[in-house]
């Protein structure tokens, strides 16, 4: 479904990405590792479209579309979920008004009828149940006045109202407690379906021990310098990055 | 300075009395504003000074359709002329300022010493030379209204037309009323409206003053406001700008008691030529009181927004709690927006602060919404009408909330060319 072929992204005069190569299918975890300043959030903001980042080179296909063509909602609405490293609060503006709108703006760009209320509520209040998240969260504004585990869980909620396609997962587990991992992680595995597809951006391996991953890349000054199974994770953990970084270096 | 053929125009006014006199030849003297003074430095009326004022306005009468609330009475002030329609609710009178001063010598002295700061409000002077018959509405003691008393403000005439209003509201002690005011024009001809209104909160006594402000774009509406509050008495105030070609509001509250509070909210969304200068000022002249101001803005096509607040807190003033925050949206670049905090700090034992704040929507949070699917334009809505909504959800009666709140919505929607789906 993702093909990224020697993507190059800048942001100013500093080039981050110096050539990705990258292909996803449906129904595989990958998980993208490297050390800090490697270029992992970066690819994670590029696919989804921050304008901060400019592509100089390289190309984006998503189901065959140019993704690097599209804007960010219309990224979206084809099927593509960030949840964010750091969500950002919005103040006065509820979940559910949040929602209702990112919905019935994606049905409109897919060619189908809004969600009336009644139904938008029905399908909200199931899918918190199915990741187990509170209901309180209804009424409460955006993110805001949120702890760091319940940013986290309102991610993954709202991933499991867009169902997206390919869903990245941009340092999900930074600033979780073992408790608040496990749930979010629960959660993205029920979501995990043979038709969809997840990228996890993570500095550590621990996420990897609730979420397994079929392939693991390791990024490293905006490359992806090696590619594994889930045991390369571990070996990261046992042996850190320097092994590999010292062999290129 | 004014024109001479304009002040010849003006001393052919007769039968104005020597304090009237007075305040004129102090209007005639400084003449409009302009942008040297101080006070008006981004908010110049100097092109008034040439034009041809007509000072005596037409005489108006208009329906205006009862609102729904229990005591269904509409206080109008048409071009300067107040009245009533419907039945007062007991304990609240409307009659000239004369007959209440008869009525009430001991108030006239109390009210003779009064000590507004003016400035160089030259606008104040001409109002009290020519707006000498104006009206009172007495809350008598004890009296609490729970539903709004509407105040429909309007002035029409034909081009150049100058009117005066001005309007007294005397709360007395332990008495409690919503004053809903809807300012507006009919005219497409350029209209001065200039408009005072001062208002005498008794002890424990407690007004919650809402001003909707929905003029033409051919209007000069300036809105001169001075509270005078006695001890342990609360006012509410919301100032909601929504239309005119020049919008100047003049919010002055006097803290004359121990244990007061003074919440003072606005609300100004300028568009298209719009120019909406906000001046308030909130004088602690005694201790043990608090003030708290809330404003926003958003500020659209090539629009011009003023605030400033100033706050003082006398020597006198001792344990005073003052707050200002002031928070501006730039939703074009072609408009610009001017903020001075202004504070005036002579007791030692007080706690103040103040912040203004003028950018554009986070670009980060934009990002986020976009993320989700929902468009650039709708993302923009919706900040913008979150943004907003913090000032109009302080307004407790649920009608006067929702009226305004899709005004003000359908105001920012239209001149931003944004809908919500």
């Amino acid at each position: 479904m993702l093909s990224v072929k020697n993507l190059h992204a800048r942001i100013g005069e500093k080039e981050i990405l110096k050539g990705i190569n990258l292909e996803v299918h449906a129904g595989e975890v990958h998980a993208i590792m490297g050390p800090n300043g490697s270029g992992k959030s970066t690819l994670a903001s590029v696919l989804a479209g921050r304008s901060d980042y400019e592509v100089s080179e390289g190309s984006v296909e998503f189901f065959g579309k140019d993704l690097l063509d599209l804007s960010p909602e219309a990224r979206a609405a084809e099927g593509l979920f960030l949840a964010f490293q750091y969500p950002v609060e919005i103040p006065g503006v509820s979940i559910t008004n949040f929602m209702k709108s990112a919905i019935n703006e994606i049905r409109t760009y897919r060619g189908q009828d809004p969600m009336d209320a009644v139904q938008f509520l029905k399908m909200f209040k199931e899918k918190m149940a199915y990741v187990n998240i509170d209901q309180s969260l209804l009424s409460r504004a955006l993110n805001e006045g949120f702890s760091g585990g319940e940013k986290k869980r309102n991610e993954i909620f709202q991933m499991a109202v867009l169902e997206p396609k390919l869903a990245i997962l941009d340092e999900t587990d930074s600033g979780l407690d073992i408790d608040a991992l496990r749930i979010v992680a629960e959660g993205v595995n029920k979501l995990k379906t043979p038709q969809n597809a997840t990228i996890l951006v993570t500095h550590y391996q621990r996420l990897l021990d609730y979420i397994i991953p079929d392939f693991v890349h390791v990024l490293y000054k905006g490359k992806i310098v090696k590619s594994g199974n889930k045991d390369l994770a571990l070996e990261l953990e046992e042996r850190g990055y320097d092994w590999i970084i010292s062999a290129l270096d | 300075m004014l024109e001479k053929s304009l002040v010849d125009s003006i001393k052919t006014i007769d039968s104005l009395t020597q304090a009237q006199q007075l305040a004129l030849g102090k209007f005639i003297d400084k003449g409009f504003p302009t942008s040297k003074w101080e006070e008006w430095k981004y908010a110049s009326l100097k092109h008034l000074n040439e034009r041809n004022w007509k000072w005596s306005p037409e005489t108006l009468s208009v329906n205006i359709p009862k609102p729904a609330w229990k005591h269904s009475v509409i206080i109008k002030t048409l071009n300067g002329n107040t009245h009533s329609e419907g039945t007062l609710p007991q304990g609240i009178a409307l009659l000239p300022v004369s007959e209440f001063m008869a009525q009430n010598p001991t108030f006239e002295s109390v009210w003779k010493v009064r000590n507004p700061i003016l400035d160089q409000n030259s606008l104040y002077d001409l109002n009290e030379a020519l707006a000498s018959n104006y009206a009172i509405l007495w809350v008598k003691k004890g009296v609490k209204i729970a539903e709004p008393l509407l105040h429909h403000y309007l002035v029409s005439g034909q081009q150049d037309t100058a009117v005066q209003s001005k309007i007294f509201i005397y709360l007395e002690e332990d008495s409690e009323i919503t004053w809903f005011e809807q300012q507006r024009s009919e005219s497409s001809h350029a209209i001065l409206s200039n408009y005072v209104q001062e208002i005498w909160v008794s002890k424990n006594a407690h007004l919650t003053l809402i001003k909707d402000q929905d003029l033409q774009q051919s209007i000069t509406h300036v809105d001169h406001t001075f509270i005078f509050q006695q001890e342990s008495s609360l006012v509410d105030a919301f100032t909601f700008s929504i239309n005119a070609a020049y919008l100047r509001n003049n919010l002055h509250f006097y803290i004359d008691g121990p244990q007061v509070v003074s919440n003072l909210n606005g609300l100004y969304v300028p568009g298209e030529d719009q120019l909406m200068d906000t001046h308030s000022v909130v004088d602690h002249r005694m201790p043990h009181s608090e003030s708290n101001e809330l404003y926003k803005g958003v500020l659209m096509g090539n629009a011009t927004g003023v605030f400033n607040g100033k706050i003082f807190v006398r020597p006198d003033a001792q344990k005073t709690n003052a707050f200002q925050s002031c928070k501006n949206v730039l939703a074009s670049d072609r408009a610009t927006m001017n903020t001075k905090p202004q504070l005036e700090i002579w007791a030692d034992d007080v706690k103040c602060s103040h912040g203004t704040t003028t950018g554009q929507l986070s670009d980060e949070a934009l990002f986020y919404m976009r993320s989700r699917g929902i468009s650039k334009a709708t993302a923009q809505t919706l900040l913008l009408l979150a943004f907003v909504q913090q000032v109009i959800d302080k307004l407790e009666h649920a009608e006067i909330r929702a009226e305004l709140s899709e005004k003000i919505v359908n105001k920012i929607q239209a001149s931003l060319g944004l809908t919500l789906l």
